[in-house]
């Protein structure tokens, strides 16, 4: 009697921890979900349904307001595509921008990294100096270089005039509003340059010395160590500068507000006035979608050309 | 009634009584309460009557104030609030002063939230806008109910801008004067080219002589501008051409008639003749604005200035020695065609820009009647808004305030003012004037730019807005 209650408890016991075991198994990963749940919330709450709504409103007349939109088809893609004059200028004033703007801000960033990466003294400062400006809000920067970009008393236009160069009207002019948010853009170079020194921290000394014992020359090893190493952090900076530069906005909205003649008018800036200033919220949901699909093209065939230029080691 | 009063009937009258006793309580209409009981007791009823009679007290109430008026004008509103909340101490002020970047997408989404705040102060087309939608709501009956004759309190052309669709939904404050019709002038400038400074310019003729005399261009470069603010004005010129932006029905777009054509050949003529070509003209003065100590005007480098109520609290505040000197600066009604018979002075009280502060739809009867007091207060009353401009050296919209001597002691021209006010007007926008806007901005711009003339820029202009207004009123 006693032998067979001990084998009742026995099987009892082992049956608990099997089914036990079993539901740890079978909720292994229950865990993990939970910890990312205050994440994922918010990214469902906050971006997909936001997506979605988006791509509905799209397809609406909203304005503004609680109000059931109208359902109104393709008619905001087709004035997209058909109605407004000014679409087709703000893309290509954006794409302009991107072209130049994401080069010439990698290059400065990575140019002062190596710089400030090499041994020279009070080297801590030079890398606070550098970075303070990018914790600027664009807002402030946007009035200083209203200032700067002045085409009487400017400081650009007074240190030009030092080497003999005739006042530029960089605002005031079509031609040159452009290179002048481009060469503000600039200004926040310090995040890519933080970026980029933690990346070439992050190369092994020995592969340097190897290359110097085998005879190579700065440019050699600049070329053929450093830079190979740091193309994945070249890539990551390149898809944010390209998403970044895509949403341009807030400096065109207080500098110009997309003059002289729309020169300056991006995407984001033309999105923004349709929303906004127009209310045509479904039109520029519609926008939205299209710039959304724009940025997506051009990161996913960024990323399919990385196969060819990005180093990953051991991949 | 000379019936005697049972026992049964009397303990029934009680009833009646405290139950009448309890609700004239809680209820402040006394009204109703004699409804219930008139027809029982006539000396209930006048117990109740005299119990009801002291003011209940009403329940507390906080409203939540969203508003643009930061910086120097923050404690000029809060005392205002501390006046207001002494006589109304049911009712708080939550003052929420928002910051000025994106601010139309704060209006926008603030409006349209599930809570919207109690008052929310936004632009004439904004509130035209949000009542077109049906998310703010009128103040009509207040109006109608506190027997107020808006039109006697305010000047027409302020008023007007708080109007839509036959609705009233705001007091205005400030004064619109977006583009009011008086100008500031530089005498030492005008005595230096030898005119004369007690006697400025009438007409645009007038104005072009005097522009002559006083502008200074030197190597490309103007160091002494006759006239500013011409390039983004033309809505007002064109009135001062006895030309039209809008019909009077606001279904018609009328910028493009000859008078409009000639408005802007003459605005071209200053700028590519008088003035050195649009990028000379541009680079005068660039990112320095009347809140800067080497603003031109108080530096004598600019001879004429349209300006908007504003400017003489501007003027007072940053450069008072030049203020106070009346030999050195005057005010001028707005000049006129001089070519047109019809031409005469014209300001805009408001374009798309003068500010309406609306009560949001779905707010509680209480919050929505504490919004309207303090609209009220602040809009219309001397310890309110009447005070609160005449600190900042702005007219009052209200009529009344601006009377208040003490305007004269601070402000030489005070009756230039009082007369721009009064013949100011208010344009019949509507609330797609956004696009329209920038839709003519785009022409005048390829207008000084000279990529297009005059005619083939507002014509062009037409062609692209008319449909958009059409298309609005089509659509109801």
């Amino acid at each position: 009697m006693e032998a067979r209650r001990a084998g009742y408890a026995s099987d009892s016991r082992a049956g608990v921890s099997a089914r036990l075991s079993s539901w740890r198994h079978r909720h292994r990963h229950w865990l993990g979900w939970l910890f990312i749940s205050p994440w994922l919330i918010g990214f469902f709450w906050f971006d997909v349904l936001g997506l979605l709504l988006n791509l509905y409103l799209g397809f609406t007349g909203f304005t503004v307001g609680a109000k059931m939109p109208p359902w109104i088809g393709l008619a905001n893609y087709r004035e997209v595509f058909a109605g407004d004059h000014l679409i087709g200028k703000s893309f290509v004033n954006t794409i302009y921008y991107m072209g130049f703007s994401v080069p010439l801000m990698m290059i400065t960033a990575f140019s002062l990294a190596l710089i400030l990466n090499a041994e020279i003294g009070g080297r801590g400062i030079f890398r606070t100096i550098y970075y303070l400006p990018s914790l600027v809000p664009v807002v402030a920067s946007s009035i200083i270089w209203l200032l700067m970009l002045r085409t009487q008393g400017g400081m650009i236009n007074q240190v030009l005039a030092l080497v003999g160069i005739k006042a530029i009207p960089w605002l005031g002019r079509p031609e040159w509003a452009k290179p002048a948010l481009i060469l503000m853009s600039l200004w926040g170079f310090g995040g890519q340059m933080v970026i980029y020194l933690a990346g070439l921290q992050g190369i092994p000394r020995e592969l340097y010395e190897a290359a110097e014992i085998d005879g190579a020359s700065g440019w050699h090893k600049l070329a053929r160590v450093t830079l190979p190493l740091m193309t994945p952090i070249l890539f990551f900076n390149l898809i944010m500068g390209i998403i970044g530069s895509f949403q341009v906005f807030t400096s065109a909205f207080i500098m110009t507000d997309g003059g002289p003649l729309k020169a300056t008018l991006f995407y984001m800036l033309h999105l923004y006035n349709n929303a906004f200033k127009y209310f045509k919220m479904g039109y520029a949901s519609a926008m939205a979608v299209l710039l959304f699909l724009a940025i997506l093209a051009l990161t996913l065939a960024v990323n399919r050309s990385s196969g060819r230029w990005v180093y990953y080691a051991g991949a | 009634m000379s019936a005697k009063l049972s026992r049964r009937k009397f303990l029934r009258v009680a009833a009646v009584g405290a139950a009448a006793l309890l609700a004239a309580s809680c209820q402040p209409k006394v009204v109703e309460v004699e409804k219930v009981v008139t027809k029982e007791v006539e000396k209930v009823v006048k117990e109740t009557v005299i119990i009801a009679a002291e003011p209940a007290p009403k329940e507390p109430v906080t409203i939540q104030w969203m508003n643009w008026w930061g910086a120097a004008r923050e404690p000029l509103m809060l005392e205002i609030i501390a006046r207001f909340e002494e006589e109304f101490p049911h009712i708080t002020v939550e003052n929420q002063v928002q910051p000025w970047d994106n601010r139309e997408q704060l209006a926008a989404t603030a409006i349209a939230s599930q809570a919207p705040p109690s008052l929310i102060m936004v632009s004439r087309v904004e509130a035209q806008m949000f009542a077109h939608e049906g998310l703010i709501v009128p103040i009509d009956d207040y109006i109608q109910a506190k027997g107020i004759d808006v039109y006697d309190v305010f000047y027409e052309g302020d008023i007007n801008n708080c109007r839509w669709a036959d609705h009233f939904w705001s007091y205005p404050l400030p004064s619109g004067g977006v583009d009011s019709s008086f100008w500031l002038y530089n005498k030492n400038l005008l005595r230096k080219s030898g005119l004369d400074p007690e006697a400025p310019p009438k007409t645009w003729q007038e104005v072009e002589e005097a522009i002559d005399a006083t502008t200074v261009i030197k190597d490309g470069v103007l160091e002494v501008m006759g006239l500013e603010g011409v390039t983004g004005r033309f809505h007002s010129w064109l009135y001062c051409n006895d030309g039209k932006y809008y019909s009077d029905d606001s279904k018609q777009l009328l910028f493009n008639q000859p008078e409009g054509v000639e408005t802007l050949e003459w605005m071209l003529k200053l700028i590519s003749e008088k003035m050195g070509g649009i990028e000379t003209y541009n680079a005068f003065g660039e990112g320095v604005t009347t809140m800067d100590a080497d603003y031109a005007f108080y530096t004598d480098k600019l001879c004429f200035g349209p300006y908007n109520v504003s400017i003489f609290g501007h003027f007072k505040n940053i450069a008072p020695e030049r203020f106070e000197d009346t030999d050195a600066w005057g005010t001028m009604l707005v000049p006129y065609n001089g070519n047109n018979s019809k031409a005469k002075p014209a300001g805009l009280s408001g374009f798309a820009f003068s500010w309406n502060q609306v009560i949001p739809k779905g707010l509680s009867k209480e919050v929505q009647d504490a919004a309207y007091e303090w609209l009220e207060y602040f809009g219309m009353r001397r310890a309110g808004g009447c005070w609160f401009l005449f600190e900042q050296a702005r007219p009052s919209p209200v009529k009344a305030c601006n009377e208040n001597p003490e305007y004269y002691d601070a402000n030489p021209y005070w009756e230039v003012v009082l007369q721009a006010l009064a013949i100011d007007i208010s344009v019949p926008v509507t609330p797609v004037q956004g696009q329209i806007a920038d839709l003519v901005s785009e022409a005048l711009e390829e207008v000084w730019f000279e990529v297009k003339t005059p005619k083939d820029a507002l014509d062009w202009a037409y062609d692209q807005t008319q449909p958009i207004l059409d298309k609005f009123w089509a659509e109801g």
